[in-house]
């Protein structure tokens, strides 16, 4: 798959039918890969695909000018279609290259499982629905979904359906709901005042990096609220009640956007569970609309159009 | 002189004492998060697990946000309140030689090229208490940039680990006077000392990442215009502050005011020259584009901090490489910086 990835990606490139190539690359670290955004078809050589793809490389569509090639992944897929429905993109400017993903290894949970450092892991291997963990000499077997991340385990699209050109076999959709929801499951059980105590002690902890809304395709505004100086719609000063309300905000702006790609929490590197919110998000959009972003393109998108079937009396 | 050991089932003991007269502060960790924290008065659990906190010391003296003073609009203008100082001083038992150093390295900024009272209220009355590493992570490259796994240069004490018990190096003149009054320390004997040796060999031979910075701030010098390389180099960066915030030598800060009903408070926060908004003015943003704001945060740590202060404002704490979210890494891009803008078709 990784062969023909990189024959295509430079076909593409040779015959000028994209002026970019965004794929992936080994990364600098263990178990990383990390973004490949270039115009150099000698660069296409080094394309990878493995389990540890995780960014959304959609996020980097609206920043290039030209016709862009990208490698999509289910999600990644998702990102680009809804793009498209909101006109940030056009699709005859985009050459989809689709990778069937099995799901993406979640680091975080092989670290606790195994309780050491990923520095000191010697290899982390997918066989089917086992992954086995090699350490000290040993080897360790556990169940994709004890391994794979949350929102690959709920993933509903594993093989892009909007695509130019397909690497290998299209994968059924086999999320694991109950497992992926395990979190919000067990926060919406809490009592309201505990819950409430829960997520100010997790926004304590931002220091407004703003990677979940940087590293987030949906997240596209040239200006961000945040931003905003003249008036200063929230302080950047990361005090809890600021940091809420900037997440707040974030999440219902993507509403309707969000196409649970998990790289807002992935991103954080104070371990905000993020996702907690805009999955619940996600799923109300889908329980009040029937809306899914990122499912079909010619859709009109969400919060942009109207219907008058779902009109609510105050605007009867 | 001879150095001091300990045994590290008595560290919980040792901080108990210093407690009595710091406010200590020892590695800690919330929902996964490392960082320097008070510490509860028992747990030193995380001398098993500790390699390096994600969020640097430097928190401790330039904290994410702090108040710098309250003001009330009165009758003739305004009254200004300081803001309430920390009762008790700070002893942070557990720093890593790569973020001590960083500390001297801001102190050229705030000690140095001028007096910060916010930032020196804390910091001169702090004790370093720096623990060797053992382990070092595979983004450390601390033996790069002029200090390694248990360097004990700009710490007051050092921890050195020699199997069961550390070997206690006093530093400064602060640490020596510590130590004279903490109870419970034995000295040092050649057979410690030759397992310290040892054991510092070991953790320096397991830092492998290295970065040549021979001749950098020329090359970064030379190759500022050229916008091609920045472009490239720049290309998956997403502009988040991760590497710059969480960065041990970085001290960009905001100050904002808030004002309700006439009274108010001036803060300081952490920014970052990765956000656009940081280099925004009136008329223009001089780098609106992403490439320079990239270029920004490389040479100030590898061509003008060494300008001003001859030192790289860079500890090879390996933070940046670790957290970012596109794997964006500082070495390979100080490794490809050109020596001169090449001709290109």
């Amino acid at each position: 798959m990784e062969q023909k990835l990189r024959q295509e990606a430079k076909a593409l490139l040779e015959q000028n039918k994209v002026d970019w190539i965004i794929g992936f690359e080994p990364g600098s670290l263990k178990f990383t890969a990390t973004p490949l955004i270039t115009r150099d078809k000698d660069d296409t050589g080094r394309l990878v695909i493995n389990p540890f793809m995780v960014n959304n490389l959609a996020d980097f569509l609206t920043g290039l000018k030209g016709r862009v090639g990208i490698v999509a992944k289910g999600c990644d897929s998702r990102s680009i279609v809804s793009l498209i429905q909101d006109n940030k993109l056009v699709r005859e400017d985009v050459v989809i290259l689709a990778v069937p993903c099995p799901g993406l290894i979640d680091l975080v949970k092989v670290e606790k499982l195994v309780g050491k450092d990923r520095d000191e892991l010697d290899d982390i291997t997918r066989e089917g629905d086992k992954v086995i963990i090699k350490v000290d000499g040993q080897k360790k077997e556990f169940a994709t979904t004890q391994v794979l991340f949350d929102h690959c385990l709920a993933c509903e699209l594993p093989t892009p359906q909007e695509y130019d050109i397909l690497l290998g076999e299209v994968r059924p959709p086999a999320p694991e709901l109950e497992v992926s929801g395990q979190n919000i499951a067990k926060l919406k059980e809490t009592p309201p005042a505990e819950r409430w105590e829960f997520w100010k002690n997790e926004f304590s902890r931002c220091i407004r990096c703003y990677a979940c809304r940087n590293a987030c395709p949906a997240c596209f505004c040239q200006r961000c609220f945040v931003e905003e100086t003249e008036p200063q719609w929230v302080m950047p000063v990361p005090r809890w009640q600021d940091n809420l309300i900037f997440q707040i905000v974030r999440n219902i702006h993507v509403a309707g956007r969000c196409t649970d790609c998990g790289e807002c929490e992935r991103v954080c590197p104070v371990n905000i569970p993020l996702r907690s919110l805009t999955r619940e998000m996600y799923g109300i959009v889908d329980e009040l609309f029937s809306f899914k972003s990122g499912m079909d393109k010619e859709a009109l998108p969400l919060m942009a159009h109207y219907e008058q079937e779902e009109a609510e009396d105050l605007f009867r | 002189m001879a150095n001091k050991k300990v045994s590290k089932k008595d560290i919980a003991r040792l901080l108990e004492q210093w407690s009595q007269q710091f406010a200590v502060l020892a590695p800690s960790k919330e929902s996964g998060v490392a960082a320097m924290a008070e510490w509860d008065g028992k747990d030193t659990g995380f001398l098993d697990w500790y390699r390096n906190t994600v969020v640097p010391p430097k928190a401790s003296f330039l904290p994410p946000m702090e108040e710098m003073f309250r003001f009330q609009k009165g009758e003739e203008g305004y009254n200004i309140e300081p803001a309430p100082k920390a009762e008790r001083n700070q002893l942070i038992f557990g720093i890593r030689p790569c973020d001590a150093r960083a500390m001297a390295i801001l102190d050229m900024t705030f000690k140095d090229a001028y007096e910060d009272p916010y930032y020196l209220s804390k910091r001169k009355s702090a004790v370093l208490v720096g623990l060797g590493c053992t382990n070092p992570c595979e983004s450390c490259f601390c033996t790069s940039m002029g200090t390694s796994p248990t360097d004990p240069t700009n710490v007051d004490l050092m921890f050195i680990n020699i199997g069961d018990e550390f070997l206690v190096k006093e530093v400064t003149d602060k640490g020596k006077e510590l130590i004279a009054k903490t109870k419970g320390l034995k000295e040092a004997t050649k057979d410690d000392e030759a397992k310290a040796e040892q054991s510092k060999k070991t953790a320096y031979d397991r830092v492998t990442r290295k970065l040549d910075t021979e001749g950098i701030k020329d090359r970064l010098l030379a190759s500022f215009d050229d916008e091609e390389y920045w472009e490239k180099v720049a290309a998956k960066c997403i502009s988040c502050g991760i590497c710059t915030l969480l960065c041990p030598t970085c001290f960009c800060f905001d100050i904002n005011d808030e004002m309700v009903k006439g009274e108010g408070t001036r803060f300081r926060s952490w920014d970052s020259c990765g956000f656009p908004l940081y280099s925004k003015m009136p008329m223009e943003n001089p780098r609106q584009e992403k490439w320079r704001r990239v270029r920004q945060k490389v040479c100030h740590k590898y061509e003008f901090y060494p300008m001003t202060f001859d030192v790289i404002a860079c500890t090879g704490c390996g933070r940046c490489i670790r957290l970012c979210p596109v794997n964006w890494d500082i070495t390979q891009v100080i490794e490809s910086v050109p020596a001169k803008i090449e001709a290109r078709k």
